[in-house]
Order: C-alpha cells, then structure tokens, then sequence
C-alpha cells in the first residue's frame, strides 16, 4: 500500500529541503522514490498549508529505570496533580516528569516524536529498564549504559590496563546491557562519594583508586572511538551544578584532545562564579569554546519555571544539592558498585535569583552556539522541566518579542545578570529541525531516522502553521509512525510498540574470563545472569534494531 | 498479587480495564516502608555496595528467616572489593538470628539485645546525640554505638520492618530514614529494607512505572487512586467495599482471607490448601519452576532471569489472565 502526503511545506536538512513544496510517498512503513510505473497509489492525504518535519528525536530524556520508579514512588502528590483515565484504546496513568510508561508514549507521539533514549541505565539495572521500557508504546527507545563510576572499569585504569582490553570491556557491557552508547557520569565522583570524598574535580584524584576524572574521560572517549560505536562518549561532567564549574566543563573539552564528545545538559555546567552572589553565567566563555571545537556536540538540559523532580546517577552532586529539596525530602542510593542514583524534586522559580539565571543560562547557550547542528534540544526531562515543555521552549527560541516578554517577569538581578535581551537570533523551522530531528540522528548514528529521504522509516511529523510556535509544536495536525497515523487532531487513533535500538558491537571473548571470576567472587551472582539475552527481549515483545559499529567519521 | 512482571503486566491490563483496586497479600507491613519512603525519602544500598563496601553493618531486629542466604553471602562474604577484614557488625532487636551466634567467634559481633519500643528510644537518643554539640549519650551503650558510627567508613543499616513491634514499626523505619540521613552529614552510610515477602516487590515496580503509584491503587473511577489506608484488602473485605475477591499467588500455600458474602477466585499453585473453599481455582505454576521468568531482588535494582526448570504443563499467570481477557472481550463481543 502507498500514500502519498501533497501539497505539504516540508524542513528536511538532512536533506536540505528548507521548506520546499513536496509530495512524500510511503511504503511499507517507509519512505519510498514516486511509486514505479504501475503501482497503485492507495490513499492521498492532502497536506496544503501544513508543515512537515521527520518525527522528533530526544536524545536525552529520562523516561525509565530505578531512578525513575523511585523519583514516582516518592512523589505521590505530584501524581495525584495529573492523572489520566483509560479509555477503549489507553491505559490510564498519572505524573508529569516522572509520568506513567503508558502515557510517556501517549505524550511523546502526541508531540511529533518517534525516537527517545534514556540516558542513563546502570549495568545492574538495565534489565529492568528495558522491561519497563517495553511499556512506553509508538517511540522507538535506546539507552546509554553508565560507566565511569564501576569499580571493575576503575580498576582496569588504576592497573594502568591497555587501552584494547578496556575497548573490549566496554563492548562487552555495550552488548551485556544492550546499550546503544555509554554514558559518563561525574566521572569518579560518584565511586568517590561511596568513600566519602564530597567533590571531585577534573584533576582531582578519587582516593581508593588514586586516579583522576581526566583519566577516565580520555579513556573511555577512546574506547568509543576505538569501537566506531554509533555515540561518541555521551558526558555529564564533574561538578554539576557548581558555581564556577564552567572552568571545568571548558577544560574537559581540552582534554578530550579534539576527539568526538557530547555533552549534555550544558547549563548545568555553565555556571561561573563572579558577582556579589559568586553565582553567574558562563554561557559565553562555554558558547565560544564549543564554537571552536568542531568535536564538541551538545544538548542543553534547559529549565522551565515549575515544580519537577531531579533524578540522576551522580549522587555526589544529587546529595550535595539535597538541602533545595521542594517538597523537603530525598532519595539517594548507592548502587551495585556500578554507580548510585539521587532523586531531589525542586521548583524552579522565576523570582529566585539563581532559578531565574539558570533559565537565562539555557537560553544563552542555545543563542549563542552558532552551529544548530551540534546544539540539541532537551530540558533533561525530568531535571529541567517535563518534555511536554520543548513547545515552549521552541517559542522562547523562534520569537525574540515572546522571549524578551518574559525575561521582563524573571528575578530583576538575574536579568542584570543576563545578556540574552541583547540576543537577536531567532531560530527558523530548519534550524528546528535540525535541533530536534536531523542534528541528534546524526551524532547518535542513526540513518534511517531524522530526515524524509529515500529509505528513512515514514515517521513524520504534519504541523498547522500557526504564529504562535507554542500552538504549532503542542498539538501536531498528524503524527506518522512507521508509515501508520498515530495522533490526528490531537487524538491517538491506534497504539503500537516502537522499536529498540542497540550497538552490535564485537569483543576478545577472553574479556569474559576476569568479569565472570569478578561477578562470582564480589557481586554475588554469575555473570550469564548479568548478560541480557536477545530471547529474554522477545518474549516481552521487544524488536531490537541493531546499529552496527561502524561509524567512520570519528 | 504474588507473581511475577508478566503476570503483573497482565493483571494490570484487567484491572485497569475493569476498575478493579489492587493490593498485595503481604502489605501489611510492606506499606509502612512506603510510607516512610513517601514521607521522608531515605539513602539505600543494593546488595553487592553491602557485600564489598560496608565496614559497619547495623541489624536492626532482622533474622535470618527472612532472607536465608543473605548473611552467608552479603554480610559475611570471603571476599571484598574493598578488602575489608575488619568488618563490625552490630545486632540490634530482640530475636537474634541463629547465623551470628554460630559464628560469634569468627566475627566482630556485637548485640544489643531491645524489643521494638526499646529500640526505637534507641535510635531516638543515637540521632539526638548526633544532631547536638551539647549532648553526650550517658548510656554506655550508645556512647559507645555512636563512637563506632563515628569511625565508620563506609556503614550499612539493615531492618525488617516484618519483625518489629506493629504499632510502633512505622515510627522506627522513620527514625531509621532519619538516622541514615544524619550521618552522611560526616561520613557514609546508606540503608537497605529486608522486607517485601512474596515478591511484592516485583508487583510494586511494574505497578508504579504502569500506573505512577504503589500497591494500594483503585481504577474504580476509570484513573488510579492510590490510598494506603483506604485500599487495604482487609479493611475493604471487612467493610465489603467489594463484591469479588482475586487472589493471585503463585508462589506458596499462605493462606488467604475468604469471605463468603462474596465471590472469590484463587489463581494460585496446584496444593492450594484452600482450592476447594473458593468459587474459581485456577491452577498455576510458580515462577523460575515451571516458566521462565524475571523477580525483583530485594534491593529493587536488580532483576533476575529466571529458567524454568520442569515442565508439568502449568500455566502462567499471565498465560492465564490473557485467556481470561480474551473471554471478556468475546463475551463483551
């Protein structure tokens, strides 16, 4: 069966289709050349006076895993606020950030995206994840698997290993794990923690191993490299949070040598320390490193004033930053020698000086890193603020009146703090889509997503154009998924499971030798246990599409 | 509801359908843990941080009942990451498991013998001499308990909310939260709950990523509601707020409440010894015995494949709920 979508304006730029008049053609859930000779078209949907985009790709939202469920289990009021009935086709559910599997889904489609990966699965806690995961339905789904904090890896470095063994350890866990990319989180600091060490700089040694973050980061940007994984190394760095962390966030960048690094959630990591309050933006002295250092890709983890909830591996800066707790409690965890987890709900406040420069902080960033195609657009869903946010940020980004309006509401010495009112740049609907679509397919590897070209899967996104960009992004006319229409007018009209994807990667099975003596003599289980078999993915109905490791533009 | 992620997953499906209200049979106590959870937080531990880590483990009021092995291989293992060959351990309760009097000799065990009143005075003066410059323990034993928590590297804390006295369990478990919370203030320790019998566990994760609330949620009103005190299967078969009772286990015989005003099924395994008081019995397998299956580990992080290891032809529980929910939509057809 064909359908062909006419009269449609569509922003491709993987295609560098910048608002071209086109008719798209779909087959068999994917994009197809016009239909050969013969080949009947079965259904025409005409598209006058709408936008067309690929579906939305986030590449760094917390939707699932232990540090979720607990981040739910804590806050049973804020699940209260929001709740959602069943109806024929849907299960009911309740929570914003920290929403119900079925109803990530429902909200996600109803906003145009079709690919989401959660950023931060624990080794340990992969299997649950993934499981979890099976009931997020329509977006396809991946995870980051965390290393930087496992004893077993620190170790390897400590022991001053050679860079090929650690390459096959990470693969190892890639595939244990059936992980996509891994993911650095506060690299050491939170095995430091577990010993009590309450910061931990870039140079600074953790003290059971005796070895630096630096270290880690260069090792493990290495190993991916090394791998041709699909993600480069994917990096929250040291000191989230801090004041003056800028400085550290800008010499990470140095010391990846000009190697392939995306770091996320950029504004958590822009901060300097200069003024009466020793609280202020770093976003320039940031922008103007990344604008340098073509290896650096990023995504900005923006706030949104409200109440959410803060849930992350990094328990060193999670606990550090337990006292902004609102309501006033907390969860920490240290987890399976793998890593930990902190979950700290918080207002974020437009009258609080630091809430309100933090928002300003993001939005610098966003305007002042030139190259949209190495800048992505995320709010760290939940940390920021929930995903059902990005309209409104898109708005902030497209419509500098909109913007400068509500800089006016925030803290009066934040916007002395802030040049974002000098700020001119307004996004344009291609360099939205390259924020939202084309620019994360491509750092994560991913071919077939992202753009409207021959072969790519039909999971396409139909706007109304609308003025107001907050309307146009929040309520899509039509959501394609793998050529099937899944929201009309807002409405889901059939529900499905997407897809999972991971790394096919390869190893020295001789690796297997030292983790399985590891995992008998300390962890307490054998490692067969540990390993995600395929069959165990199938039979929760999980497709797996698996992207080979052959990246070869590192 | 005792089985495991599939059958949650499938019952789920019914109950959110059919606006049914979904408990546990071992909640009892299990609920006071979430409630201190959702009053207070806390800072927890997964086994293996516990095994490797720890160079001070408290026990409050645990036994070995509870968990058999867990002392064999977490709490006095041969081997550590860490390499700790000097680890303390202190028991804290009324019911001393018999595992630390066998190996008194061979461990640096200390017992503070309390019932569940007593200890929580205990830990009440331990956290308020921690919390005040000015206030030295006068009791010997908690003096010298908070030293020892002073020089601990790296602490764990363990409970079994179960084995404590019922009317003051929650107050303990808060306090213990509280305790965990104030000493990180100046060094580590992290806690670790040893209940959640019949794999409660398992059925509170799927239930709270499905739905965003624990056990002790009603789909009556076509949303979840989730109700600790409201929703308890007892209070609700006393009150005969429901006209049906399904009871799901598929693990053991324990024994469940049936009232004869209403209907009850029991989907459970072949010997139920009650499989003849009820108006349905479904005979099931148990999990990792005659199916393949995932259980949560009692530090909730883990999950564990399990193969199955006969084949007598029973079903699944979730093999069985879809049956059942095919027949309501062919009935409702």
């Amino acid at each position: 069966m064909i359908t062909k979508l006419q009269n449609a304006r569509i922003y491709d730029p993987i295609n560098r289709i910048n608002g071209k008049i086109k008719d798209l053609y779909i087959k068999n859930g994917h994009i197809i050349d016009k239909p050969k000779h013969g080949e009947r078209i079965s259904r025409t949907i005409n598209l006058k006076n709408k936008i067309i985009m690929a579906g939305g790709i986030d590449i760094h939202s917390h939707i699932a895993g232990g540090k979720v469920n607990l981040a739910r289990l804590l806050l049973p009021e804020e699940h209260r606020k929001y709740l959602y009935s069943s109806s024929e086709k849907l299960r009911s559910g309740s929570g914003l950030g920290t929403c119900s599997s079925f109803h990530i889904g429902y909200k996600y489609a109803k906003l145009g995206y079709s690919a989401v990966f959660e950023p931060a699965v624990l080794p340990s806690n992969a299997r649950s994840a993934i499981i979890e995961m099976s009931d997020i339905p329509f977006i396809d789904k991946g995870t980051y698997t965390v290393l930087s904090n496992d004893d077993f890896l620190l170790k390897l470095i400590q022991k001053k290993t050679n860079q090929k063994k650690i390459n096959d350890y990470v693969a190892w866990i890639l595939h244990s794990t059936k992980g996509l990319g891994i993911k650095i989180v506060n690299p050491g600091g939170i095995n430091a923690f577990k010993f009590n060490q309450r910061a931990l700089d870039l140079d600074e040694k953790n003290k059971k191993y005796g070895i630096t973050p630096r270290s880690i980061l260069k090792v493990l940007t290495k190993s991916l490299i090394d791998l041709k994984a699909p993600h480069p190394i994917h990096v929250h760095g040291c000191n989230l949070g801090v004041p003056g962390n800028v400085n550290t966030t800008i010499k990470q960048i140095s010391a990846v040598e000009g190697k392939p690094m995306h770091l996320t959630h950029i504004q958590y990591h822009s901060y300097d320390n200069k003024g009466d309050k020793k609280f202020s933006s770093g976003a320039n002295l940031l922008a103007e490193n990344i604008n340098k250092n073509k290896n650096i890709t990023c995504d900005v983890g923006q706030i949104m004033f409200g109440q959410t909830v803060t849930a992350s591996a990094d328990t060193m800066s999670q606990y550090r930053n337990h006292h902004f707790a609102h309501p006033k409690k907390w969860i920490c965890a240290d987890i399976e020698c793998d890593a930990g987890c902190g979950i700290v709900p918080f207002e974020y406040r437009d009258k609080n000086f630091v809430n309100a420069l933090q928002w300003a902080i993001g939005l610098e960033l966003f305007l002042l890193i030139k190259d949209p195609w190495r800048i992505y657009l995320t709010t760290d869903h939940p940390n920021g603020a929930a995903f059902t946010a990005y309209p409104r940020l898109i708005k902030l980004l497209m419509d500098k009146s909109y913007r400068d309006n509500e800089f006016e509401k925030i803290n009066k010495e934040a916007q002395k703090s802030s040049v974002l009112k000098n700020l001119k740049r307004e996004y344009s609907l291609y360099d939205i889509a390259i924020l939202t679509r084309a620019g994360p397919a491509k750092v994560l590897g991913l071919n077939n997503i992202g753009h409207l070209g021959l072969g790519a899967k039909a999971n396409i996104t139909v706007y109304n154009d609308k003025k107001d960009k907050e309307e146009m992004f929040e309520k899509p006319f039509m959501v394609i998924k793998d050529g099937e229409i899944i929201v009309k007018n807002g409405n889901i009209q059939k529900v499905f499971n997407g897809k999972f994807y991971t790394a096919e990667t390869d190893y020295d099975k001789g690796i297997e030798k030292e983790i399985k003596s590891y995992f008998e003599k300390y962890m307490g289980r054998r490692m067969e246990n540990f390993k995600i078999q395929n069959q165990e993915l199938w039979d929760y109905g999980i497709e797996t599409e698996n992207i080979k490791c052959d990246r070869n533009d590192y | 509801m005792g089985t495991d992620i599939k059958g949650t997953r499938a019952a789920l499906d019914i109950i959110d359908k059919y606006k049914c209200i979904i408990d546990h049979f071992s909640s009892d106590t299990y609920v006071k843990n979430l409630k201190s959870m959702q009053e207070t937080g806390g800072f927890f531990l997964t086994l293996s941080e516990l095994k490797n880590r720890s160079d001070t483990i408290i026990i409050f009021q645990s036994s070995d009942d509870v968990l058999p092995r867990l002392f064999e291989k977490y709490i006095f293992p041969k081997d550590t990451i860490n390499n700790l060959k000097r680890r303390k351990v202190v028991f804290i309760g009324s019911k001393v498991p018999q595992f630390l009097y066998k190996n008194k000799k061979l461990i640096n065990v200390e017992i503070i013998k309390l019932d569940s009143i007593n200890l929580l005075n205990f830990i009440s003066s331990i956290r308020k001499s921690i919390n005040s410059k000015d206030s030295e323990a006068k009791d010997k034993k908690i003096f010298n308990l908070i030293e020892l928590l002073k020089k601990t590297k790296y602490g764990s804390i363990l409970w079994s909310i179960s084995e404590l006295q019922g009317d003051v369990s929650d107050l303990i478990v808060n306090e213990i939260n509280l305790l965990i919370q104030d000493l990180n203030k100046f060094t580590r320790f992290s806690g670790l709950s040893l209940s959640g019998s019949d794999h409660i566990l398992t059925v509170n994760e799927v239930l709270l990523w499905q739905t965003g609330f624990p056990i002790r949620t009603s789909f009556a009103n076509g949303f979840p509601i989730h109700d600790i005190e409201q929703f308890s299967t007892k209070k609700l078969l006393d009150n005969k707020e429901v006209d049906l009772a399904i009871w799901i286990n598929s693990f053991n015989e324990k024994k469940i409440i049936i009232n004869k005003k209403i209907k009850n099924v029991l989907i459970g395994i072949p010997n139920h010894p009650q499989k003849n008081d009820v108006d349905i019995f479904i005979p099931v397998g148990t999990p990792g015995l005659d199916h393949n299956s995932h259980l949560l580990r009692v530090d909730k992080v883990v999950t564990m494949p399990l193969k199955k290891v006969r084949n007598i032809s029973l079903q699944s529980v979730e093999q069985v709920l879809n049956k059942v929910k095919k027949g309501i939509v062919n009935s409702d057809n």
